[in-house]
């Protein structure tokens, strides 16, 4: 009686059939990957060659690209001062969301997390921002920053509160900080999220164990929490980096920029030119400098912060 | 160092009654082990101990001081979990010195502490190692290691075995006797393996439902088991139980099942006497059942007929197990015995060390009767 027949009738061919299977085995995996391989690099690699190609034109978008220029795009991005504003505007984003957005969903998250009744319905709340389209989200806050009190929710209250009404999105000085305000509302729930995944992984036990060893609450959250949380928090902080570099909808639906350029992303001032005053070829050398800073931050921060998980050791 | 006891203590989850008016007294210096089935509460009344849980009612003191109201930290306990619960971030180290630095002890004194720690555990090698480089053996020595560098009053072991290998869990279990022995300080334990209860403590509180249903030696447990709970619980294989009834007579009392009449002998006739007409469970261990061929010296032989369902050979003996009528039942016999599968035998039951339970007073969990 043959108990296992299989092995059996598979033993003498391994030798021969060894060399083809591997063969067959690449063949698959060369198969597999194909469609994917072909998609990424119709619609990601050819486009951005295509746009390094056309940022070194002076072209319109219509008929062939001619009049080339060389670098000489990139160096009137990188010395108008437009540009440059964007740039600092971005740098402001990316500053109060690390100092101001990312702490508040940890500590929104930290709340939410324990086992106090009606977390579930605080937790839903906080997240509904995220799912609202980000159009929707705009115009509500044009709405809410309504320069005349009779319409503006905030100007209202201000009013009621005897004090002055702010032209929230028509102050240059106070502009860049009204839409930092509604992206903060629009992003901290993922944020939240992100970090309530990240504390239900630190096993309660650790937690438990450095309370007995005599932590309060505030050593168990900066010596326990904190570490255990880092690889959620890179992943967080990396996330909401690149969101600010590329941070248009917002921006464009809410000021457009402006006034006065007093908004401006990279991302606003690249679809202006591209898109608005059709200088593709002077677009495409901004789209190609947003790119290279997301690509250096990313390997920069991938470099920098390649430590194991110290839950997982991944 | 510090005696703790329990004093009416309830602790409830919702509606879930955890732990059911606790109450009873571990000793300084002692080596108590909870031991019950998995949900009896064990952990529970360990965690409340530990300050990790609040408890609903009663009182729980540590020393002469009640600790209901104290924060875990404030307590001067130290607790294996049964992760071990290391901290993942820190090295070996790190985590023994944590609770010391958290208590601003001078760095000398932690640096002693923790290599004293490691040369006891003979972890001195591990100690600028990350846990996630440990084995399971070294993370649970690192762990015990964290306890024992607090010099905590009384220690608190949560399954601690549980997660090692059979063999490694011997050896850890005389270590931590060891380690109890050469420390005298308070040990609590927490177990659901009635062989570590009972090869570790000097004492054992065994639980059920949450509910106390005996604290005492391992050998009074053994031998004088309070219910037929405890009786079933500690011991492996588990006591054999029958539904019987107590008979008189021509003056000599009877255990009756329906498939056996066993003579009581004499000098426990005054005990069970009362109980004449009574139904009871009969209750007797599996090394209390011989093989007629091979019987100790001394015991009260009393033939029962037999069929041989399953033998399990253990090397230094055999395991039968037997239906005696509609009864399964196990015995413990000289391995030199030899059975076939499906034949009748005779086995003698050793009638000076059975158990009778009063199952008409208390249906639910019979207790003892003496």
């Amino acid at each position: 009686m043959q108990f296992f027949p299989v092995a059996q009738s598979r033993e003498p061919q391994k030798n021969e059939a060894d060399f083809p299977r591997k063969l067959k085995d690449r063949l698959v995996i060369v198969l597999f990957l194909l469609p994917a391989l072909v998609l990424f690099i119709t619609f990601v690699i050819y486009p951005i060659f295509r746009s390094i190609y056309f940022s070194t034109f002076n072209w319109k978008g219509f008929g062939p690209a001619v009049d080339y220029v060389g670098l000489d795009n990139y160096r009137k991005i990188l010395t108008d001062t437009v540009f440059l504003k964007a740039i600092k505007n971005v740098l402001i984003i990316i500053t109060l969301s690390l100092g101001l957005q990312l702490p508040l969903a940890l500590i929104l998250a930290v709340m939410v997390g324990r086992d106090l009744p009606g977390r579930s319905v605080f937790r839903t709340i906080f997240f509904l921002p995220y799912v609202l389209s980000e159009v929707n989200t705009a115009i509500m806050w044009m709405l809410l920053y309504n320069a005349d009190p009779e319409r503006g929710f905030l100007n209202a209250i201000m009013t009621l509160l005897g004090l002055q009404p702010v032209a929230w999105l028509a102050d240059m000085n106070i502009v860049i900080y009204a839409i930092f305000f509604t992206l903060t509302w629009k992003y901290f729930g993922f944020h939240m999220l992100l970090y309530l995944t990240g504390l239900q992984n630190i096993p309660k036990e650790i937690e438990e164990a450095a309370r007995i060893d005599g932590a309060n609450a505030v050593q168990n959250f900066f010596r326990i929490t904190l570490p255990l949380l880092s690889s959620t928090l890179k992943t967080s902080v990396y996330m909401s980096i690149l969101g600010s570099i590329q941070q248009f909808i917002i921006v464009w639906v809410m000021t457009r920029g402006g006034p006065v350029n007093a908004s401006e992303t990279m991302a606003t001032y690249m679809y202006r030119y591209g898109f608005v005053r059709f200088q593709l070829g002077y677009g495409s050398a901004v789209a190609i400098i947003m790119f290279l800073f997301c690509m250096i931050f990313s390997l920069l921060y991938q470099a920098l912060t390649r430590k194991p998980d110290y839950l997982t050791g991944l | 160092m510090a005696s703790v006891t329990f004093d009416h203590v309830v602790k409830k989850f919702g509606d879930v009654l955890a732990v059911n008016d606790l109450s009873f007294t571990i000793d300084d210096k002692e080596f108590l082990v909870l031991v019950g089935p998995s949900g009896c509460g064990k952990t529970t009344a360990l965690r409340c101990l530990a300050g990790l849980e609040e408890i609903t009612s009663g009182t729980i003191k540590i020393g002469d001081q009640v600790v209901n109201d104290i924060p875990p930290k404030d307590r001067d306990i130290a607790m294996v979990f049964q992760s071990y619960a290391l901290y993942p971030h820190m090295t070996v180290f790190e985590n023994m010195a944590f609770g010391l630095k958290l208590r601003k002890m001078p760095k000398e004194e932690i640096q002693k502490r923790v290599d004293a720690a490691a040369k006891t555990l003979e972890i001195q090698n591990l100690l600028n190692r990350k846990p996630r480089e440990l084995s399971g053996g070294q993370r649970q020595r690192v762990a015990v290691g964290r306890a024992i560098v607090r010099e905590p009053k009384v220690f608190l072991f949560d399954e601690p075995l549980s997660n090692l290998d059979a063999k490694l869990r011997v050896q850890t279990r005389k270590e931590i006797t060891k380690l109890h022995n050469s420390l005298k300080t308070t040990f609590i334990y927490v177990t659901h393996d009635q062989v570590e209860a009972m090869t570790m403590g000097t004492r054992i509180a065994v639980i059920n439902h949450g509910v106390l249903q005996q604290v005492d030696t391992p050998q009074t447990l053994y031998d004088s088991p309070a219910n037929q709970f405890v009786a079933g619980f500690i011991g492996s294989p588990s006591m054999n139980f029958f539904q019987a009834k107590i008979s008189k007579s021509d003056g000599k009392l009877f255990v009756v099942t329906d498939s056996f009449k066993l003579e009581i002998p004499k000098e426990k006739n005054k005990v069970y006497g009362p109980y004449d007409g009574k139904k009871v469970i009969f209750g007797i261990r599996p090394e209390d059942i011989y093989n007629p061929e091979f019987p100790s010296t001394g015991i009260k032989a009393a033939p029962v007929e037999c069929k041989v369902d399953l033998l399990e050979l253990m090397g230094d003996e055999i395991y039968v197990y037997l239906m005696s009528g509609s009864h399964d039942l196990v015995a413990r016999v000289d391995p030199r015995s030899k059975y076939t599968l499906g034949s009748k035998v005779q086995m003698a039951f050793d009638m000076s060390k059975f158990h009778i339970f009063d199952i008409e007073q208390n249906p639910e969990n019979p207790i003892a009767i003496r």
